[in-house]
């Protein structure tokens, strides 16, 4: 059977050319590495080679043709004992199927989410397990200690986490309980150290990385997504990156635009990452000793002004918390808040609020952002019927943005009002105290939204 | 009716032809085995390495010209998408992937398909790879030539130019913490040296001193742009000074050089950490199929070039030693068109990666939300969408 000469693509950008001449005429004969035709594109002039021995049999596209799409056939090439009559024998050109766009359904009605869910939220902690109060700070640091005691793989890198013991004391004890091998100062250079603690992931270790603070993971995040998120699957599943990146994320207390924002959505949009972003103590140590043993690389996104905060921690030799699980902190029937990290804070002082007011608001603590626990986000929702996000970063494309658009595929016919937002001001963060406090969302916003949901 | 301008191409004319730095070896401080004759007359002692390891480079060096060859070609007539030339660069890699044991990773750029050869990937499998078909170690998901296979300690290659040095490192520096043998090379371009990354990595390595070969391949440009517009220092092989980071030159076209100083390097590793090498090679080929180096460089820079083509250099050096015949030459021309020949027409007949496959690895284990994509993607297909 002939062989069809087709219009090469010269680069992967290339979609049509002008066959500007043929070096070559019908009946010749022609052998690999043989000029048979010159090829125009916008960037270059470009001189084709035969790639098969063969006779020219037919020119199918005459030169001077202009915008002839890539893999049009362009010439027919008789082989070896094949004659002119055995030319409309040629195969057409090989067919791409288009791929299907990735849609999401127009309206489904089955919230097919939940069936693929993971389980019910179990009990993460026994009945009748004793609490002691611990802050954030000791939560996040025990957390570490009783991974890297479990497993010796497991070290901790990053600006001042040795001696100094971390800019915001995270890492107190651990030089001295672990030693320079498994504490590690290093240089300041965000996108350099957090390439050696992915090599590092890649060699065998399991890194935790400390960034001081989220704002300069900016940095790095050629490295965390481009390397980390992406090497799984670009090694054909060959080469996991089971790595910690954690660190203090938003708006702490003035210190304006470039140490106060929110990168929760930044990650949360990327696959091959699994974001958290705890809001109490227990959650803190329970989600950072999953995110250890994860095989994939976690963002665990940590908040300033939490730190100090004391909260009831399980008194537990392993109290482990699932990623991919929301956590009701507050039950109620009106209206559902969904929020993550300090806003949960802000949101439960809406809920007394609202309470006063006669609404029952149900708190909603997502944890984890990537995954989403959708099922436990429509369960509320089907309950409430109302639905308000919160969160401190911009709305723009952020955690809400996604929240919203999911419960309204999934739960459309639950929704008794639109679901709404509250976020931070569209702005980079300003200094003043009084401008900062008007750039951050806070309970009065918060219950002043969840009233025009139950239009009030 | 006024016609219109096409984009401007390239600002100015080509550059005037540089002379191959090779041509001054000795003055440059570039450590040589071979003269361009294929000589052993340079500085460095000639290794005696034994025949067949001698056979083995040499026919690894053939045999990845006749891929780069064979690949051009394919791409040049739309059978593939994409090319990146190793031409001129064969010595510089197969070289020094050799000097290095079974067990060292490889950290792959993107010029250094020989590695593979070395390690004992099928050609079969590397066509699979450059036609984005099932059934080879990345699963269709590379472009041509963004090679590698953790089963041969040969890590994949990160599209980012340079981003990936640290890693190297890293991956060292985590060997050297869990006290095990195994030692690392990365390579990377002269362009790569401007990347951050790569003083992140030299720094750290100076300071902890992983066990790794950092080796650049100084193939006079970076797309467009020369050597002299990446760095004004004197030679890459010198930014390794700031770092107290071992550092030389080499002659990259030299395969004997080449081996002798990275096999030096691996030996001292364990003891004195990081090395950089620099080889001075040159890329003869454009920087990929979407390239035309004739607007920005001379034939007559390239010509020069094709002096110290390190093939017939090999070639006269094992023919003095009467290890080489023009009848083994012959031979080995022809086995590898064979080879190629039946890899080619395997790989382009091998399927294309199953739908619903692009869901797998995203993460260790599928989310409900891969789990959905992958569900509806199929649905679709099964049906008609």
């Amino acid at each position: 059977m002939p062989i069809s000469i087709l219009m090469p693509a010269l680069s992967p950008t290339m979609t049509e050319g002008t066959v500007a001449n043929w070096l070559v005429a019908e009946g010749d004969k022609v052998g690999p590495g043989d000029l048979i035709a010159e090829i125009e594109t916008d960037k270059a002039t470009m001189e084709v080679e035969a790639v098969d021995e063969g006779v020219v049999g037919r020119i199918l596209v005459p030169a001077g043709t202009e915008n002839v799409a890539v893999n049009t056939p362009i010439a027919l090439l008789l082989a070896d004992g094949e004659a002119a009559s055995d030319l409309d024998a040629a195969p057409p050109p090989p067919a791409i199927p288009a791929a299907p766009a990735v849609a999401e359904p127009p309206a489904p009605a089955v919230p097919a989410a939940v069936a693929a869910a993971p389980p019910p939220l179990e009990a993460e902690v026994p009945a009748g397990t004793a609490m002691v109060a611990m802050t954030v700070r000791d939560a996040l640091r025990d957390a570490m200690a009783e991974e890297m005691r479990r497993d010796g793989n497991v070290f901790l890198m990053g600006e001042e986490v040795a001696e100094y013991q971390g800019a915001y004391k995270i890492s107190q004890g651990l030089l001295d309980e672990f030693g320079p091998r498994r504490v590690i100062d290093t240089p300041i250079t965000e996108h350099g150290f957090t390439g050696l603690g992915v090599g590092a992931a890649f060699g065998g270790l399991r890194p935790i990385v400390e960034f001081m603070t989220f704002n300069f993971a900016m940095q790095a995040v050629d490295q965390i997504v481009n390397s980390a998120a992406k090497t799984l699957y670009m090694s054909g599943g060959q080469m996991n990156c089971p790595i910690v990146f954690r660190g203090a994320n938003g708006a702490a207390s003035r210190v304006a635009a470039q140490h106060s924002q929110c990168y929760a959505s930044w990650y949360a949009h990327c696959p091959g990452l699994s974001v958290v972003a705890p809001y109490d103590a227990a959650d803190a140590k329970g989600l950072l000793k999953s995110a250890i043993r994860e095989p994939n690389p976690v963002i665990f996104l940590e908040n300033e002004i939490l730190y100090g905060r004391s909260f009831e921690v399980p008194d537990l030799d392993d109290h482990v918390v699932p990623i991919g699980r929301a956590r009701i902190v507050r039950s109620g029937s009106d209206v559902t808040i969904v929020a993550f990290s300090i806003a949960v804070d802000w949101s439960l002082q809406a809920a007394e609020l609202l309470a006063a007011e006669g609404i029952s608001a149900e708190v909603v603590d997502l944890r984890s952002l990537r995954p989403l626990d959708l099922p436990t986000l429509l369960q509320s929702v089907a309950k409430t019927n109302r639905c308000v996000t919160v969160e401190e970063g911009w709305l723009g494309c952020g955690i809400g943005a996604e929240v919203a658009a999911r419960v309204m595929a999934a739960a459309f016919d639950d929704l008794d009002a639109p679901v709404a937002r509250v976020g931070g001001a569209d702005v980079p963060m300003p200094y003043a105290a009084n401008l900062e406090k008007l750039a951050l969302p806070d309970a009065e916003a918060i219950a002043a939204a969840a009233r025009a949901t139950c239009y009030r | 009716m006024p016609t219109e301008t096409p984009p401007a191409q390239f600002l100015g004319d080509p550059r005037p032809a540089v002379p191959p730095p090779l041509d001054r070896a000795r003055e440059l401080g570039i450590h040589q085995v071979l003269d361009i004759e294929g000589r052993p007359r340079g500085d460095l002692p000639d290794p005696d390495l034994p025949p067949a390891t001698l056979h083995r480079m040499y026919r690894t060096m053939v045999l990845v010209r006749a891929i780069d060859e064979r690949g051009w070609r394919l791409q040049r007539s739309g059978r593939m998408e994409f090319w990146i030339p190793s031409r001129g660069q064969e010595a510089a890699h197969v070289g020094s992937a050799m000097a290095m044991d079974a067990d060292d990773w490889i950290f792959l750029a993107d010029r250094e398909p020989g590695a593979m050869l070395l390690r004992g990937a099928s050609l079969q499998s590397l066509f699979a790879q450059f036609f984005g078909r099932a059934g080879e170690p990345l699963k269709g998901r590379r472009l041509p030539l963004l090679l590698g296979d953790r089963a041969l300690n040969i890590v994949p290659c990160m599209t980012q130019v340079g981003a990936y040095i640290p890693h190297a490192a890293g991956a060292a520096w985590a060997a050297k913490l869990r006290g095990d043998g195994t030692r690392f090379i990365v390579y990377f371009g002269d362009g790569a040296t401007s990347r951050g990354e790569f003083h992140s990595a030299m720094n750290f390595a100076g300071i902890h001193r992983p066990p790794i070969i950092f080796f650049c391949q100084n193939n006079g440009w970076a797309v467009s742009t020369p050597t002299d517009r990446q760095t004004a220092s004197a030679s890459f092989a010198e930014k390794g000074e700031a770092y107290a980071v071992d550092n030389l030159r080499v002659d990259g076209n030299d395969p004997l050089a080449v081996y002798a100083v990275t096999r030096q390097a691996r030996e001292r590793a364990g003891e004195r950490g990081a090395s950089l090498i620099e080889a001075v090679t040159y890329r003869l080929g454009f920087h990929t199929s979407s390239d035309n180096p004739d607007l920005y460089r001379l034939p007559a820079e390239v010509a020069a070039w094709e002096r110290w083509d390190p093939i017939p250099r090999l070639r006269r050096y094992l023919e003095d030693k009467g290890l080489w015949s023009p009848a083994d030459e012959e031979e080995l021309v022809a086995q590898c068109q064979a080879e190629i020949e039946g890899a080619v027409a395997a790989a382009e007949a091998m399927p294309p990666p199953e739908p619903g496959g692009q869901f797998d690895d995203v993460l260790a284990a599928p989310t409900w939300r891969l789990e959905e994509q992958r569900a509806r993607l199929l649905a679709d297909l099964d049906g008609g969408g």
